[in-house]
């Protein structure tokens, strides 16, 4: 680690996240008993297991809330690792003085999407601290799913001239927030937040299916730098396949953000064996998130490896890298 | 709306006709260098032709002494708001991030109008904006300066650290050192300031000059110009921004910027104190001067030991020929200023350059 305190980079889900995590879990990994580093651990049994914290501010935002993002975010991590969401626990961290209507809100929405979802409260605990000790309210969740799918899904499964496909428009969570909160208001730009295991389920008995990933903090392009990283394989995209609103790419523009970074919240890329690239496409199709999925690409054997290149929109070709640092806004 | 495949093919292969022997064209702006990357230009253009990319981010050309001024703000207690991306913006003690994370008040803003909200939430604090960039925001700079007067916000000033374009050009086009053959002239600060300003650049030193817009198409076709007239022995100004760029500029705006600003000499970081490039505030609005409120003299910044951001601004060097670019400086940690911000060329270089591509 560079820096001798905790920055604000490093929750940005680029690449100094992933530096404080293996800072985090180095004596673990040394001692042979640290976690695998994917969205959710399987662990031995046939389940899969997660936790996540949330601390989005504001909590209402379009498209979701603080309890709704607490929920999708949990079975989100085990859907795509091909397990169904079955239990949850919560843990609010609250401060003195926060309403306890509004409290109430979040438990209520969480509530109406684990319903959805078929999820149940197992467990959970609350601690109040005095005023300033956090902001507002913190939500931490942990998952605890049956695997479904017939072997592991992970980044190890990436052949060369697997198809790659995302669920729908990118970038959507990141804008909604970030048009909240920097007081840009644009017509039409909500939250994707919603859960993923009504899509995943059908996907899972296509045999060529090779890994899925949440496109949470960091946004598709994190997820593909780290698939092509983590494989060794070079991933070619194409920019104009890439579906992306309208709404979130102005909102970009303004703000001098990439929407290949931006967070998604119900959004899913997936790599798939050449066979089943188009029976998985016509499957995410049927499902609610999935009616605008796309093939954006191929994982390939060729150069650069490693790393991810776009043929862009007007037919140059350029790499893709991880986010650096905690995204700003530009000036002009 | 998407320009058709054919289109752009057309335009490319327009380039590489007409370009015939070995050119250097400037980008000026710091969108049109992001631009270039996101759009994979570089992979499309004959092998001959090189762009250089320009002192026009904002963020990079703010000097080490003009940072210093502002952490010097915070340090008294005020709250200091400024765009996003100069937070990270390092002097030898620090930036205003790593303030923040001291516990100091500093706040993002997104528009300068933002300021005067946070003026009026926090009457008993100073609120200094911290205002850069060229004559893209400094109208924008000026409004928050008339509003705050109307508003009676006595508590709001404004360091003023706005630049202007024409007179970093007329220094680097008198450059001996550089060799330049045409200049892709910024759009969005050609919406503001017009043609005339720029018309010295053609007629006084030779060199072609076209306003682009920042779409992959445009800068290809803003080239093609260049290269056009370069093959025919001329020079003009021209535009292919027709749609946002009117040849008087925004006349509003230019108003704006002469009943709130006068120019001065500013120092550049890298570059030097150039006369007449600055903007500070007219004697008129002097009481929102945060340079005489706190009685702040900025002092031009020692250049950091081994940074060549000076000579990436101007064009001599790129960023993979200074010896600190991806060893001792990349965006987590930068020395420089030009790989700060998501606009500077060693940023750009940084995120989208991998080797000879």
């Amino acid at each position: 680690m560079k820096t001798t305190t905790v920055t604000l980079g490093h929750g940005s889900g680029g690449r100094q996240s992933a530096e404080l995590v293996r800072f985090l879990v180095e004596g673990f990994m040394t001692r042979g008993i640290g976690p695998e580093l994917e969205d959710a651990a399987l662990l031995p049994g046939g389940y899969a297991m997660t936790v996540d914290g949330f601390t989005v501010m504001p909590r209402k935002f379009p498209g979701g809330d603080l309890g709704h993002l607490a929920v999708c975010g949990c079975a989100n991590d085990l859907a795509v690792r091909g397990a169904s969401p079955d239990y949850l626990g919560l843990s609010l961290v609250i401060e003195e003085g926060f309403p306890l209507d509004e409290l109430k809100d979040y438990m209520e929405s969480a509530a109406a999407t684990c319903a959805a979802i078929g999820m149940t409260l197992a467990a959970g605990d609350t601690k109040v601290v005095p005023a300033g000790g956090v902001e507002g309210v913190l939500f931490s969740g942990c998952a605890f799913g049956k695997v479904h799918s017939p072997f592991p899904l992970g980044i190890g499964n990436l052949r060369e001239g697997d198809i790659l496909i995302v669920s729908g428009p990118i970038g959507r969570h990141g804008a909604a927030i970030a048009s909240a909160r920097f007081s840009l208001e644009v017509e039409g730009l909500e939250s994707d937040c919603a859960p993923l295991w009504p899509a995943v389920r059908p996907l899972l008995s296509l045999g060529g299916l090779r890994c899925m990933r949440d496109c949470t903090r960091g946004g598709l392009g994190t997820v593909l730098c780290e698939w092509a990283e983590g494989s060794g394989l070079s991933i070619a995209l194409e920019e104009e396949a890439i579906p992306i609103e309208l709404q979130v790419q102005s909102l970009c523009d303004v703000l001098g953000f990439d929407p290949l970074y931006m967070a998604c919240e119900g959004t899913l890329a997936l790599a798939v064996a050449p066979e089943d690239g188009q029976k998985a496409l016509s499957l995410l199709k049927e499902s609610a998130i999935g009616r605008n999925a796309a093939v954006i690409g191929q994982v390939s054997g060729g150069e650069p490896k490693g790393m991810v290149s776009m043929r862009t929109s007007i037919g140059g070709e350029r790499l893709v890298d991880m986010p650096w640092g905690e995204l700003l806004p530009r000036i002009c | 709306m998407i320009p058709l495949r054919s289109d752009i093919s057309l335009i490319v292969d327009g380039l590489h006709r007409l370009n015939t022997r070995p050119l250097s064209v400037m980008e000026v702006c710091g969108t049109h260098t992001v631009s270039i990357f996101r759009s994979g230009i570089r992979s499309l253009l004959p092998p001959d032709l090189r762009l250089v990319s320009g002192p026009g981010c904002p963020v990079c050309v703010t000097d080490q002494g003009e940072i210093d001024a502002a952490l010097s703000l915070v340090e008294r207690g005020a709250i200091v708001a400024t765009y996003g991306d100069m937070l990270k913006v390092p002097c030898d003690r620090g930036s205003l991030a790593s303030k923040r994370s001291e516990g100091y008040d500093v706040a993002i803003v997104t528009s300068a109008m933002d300021v005067a909200a946070l003026a009026e939430k926090h009457p008993d604090r100073e609120v200094v904006f911290l205002a850069v960039g060229f004559e893209t925001t400094s109208p924008a700079t000026a409004a928050l300066v008339k509003e705050a007067e109307q508003r009676g916000l006595s508590n709001l000033s404004v360091l003023s650290l706005h630049k202007r374009t024409p007179p970093v050009l007329a220094v680097l086009a008198g450059d001996p050192g550089l060799k330049i053959s045409g200049f892709l002239l910024p759009g969005h600060v050609c919406v503001i300031l017009g043609h005339e300003p720029f018309s010295f650049l053609p007629r006084d030193c030779g060199l072609p000059s076209v306003i682009a817009g920042f779409e992959g198409e445009q800068i290809l076709l803003g080239l093609a110009e260049i290269l056009r007239q370069y093959s025919r022995g001329e020079s003009s100004l021209a535009s292919v921004y027709g749609r946002a760029v009117r040849p008087e500029g925004n006349e509003k705006a230019r108003t704006l910027l002469d009943e709130v600003f006068v120019s001065r000499s500013a120092p550049w970081r890298g570059i030097g104190v150039i006369p007449d490039s600055g903007y500070a505030l007219a004697e008129r609005y002097g009481v929102f001067d945060a340079e005489r409120r706190f009685s702040l003299t900025i002092e031009p910044g020692k250049s950091l030991p081994g940074c060549r951001c000076g000579d990436v601004l101007t064009g001599k060097i790129t960023p993979p020929d200074c010896p600190l670019f991806r060893m001792a400086c990349t965006p987590l940690s930068p020395v420089g200023p030009c790989m700060v911000s998501s606009e500077g060329t060693c940023g750009a270089y940084f995120r989208f350059y991998k080797g000879d591509s």
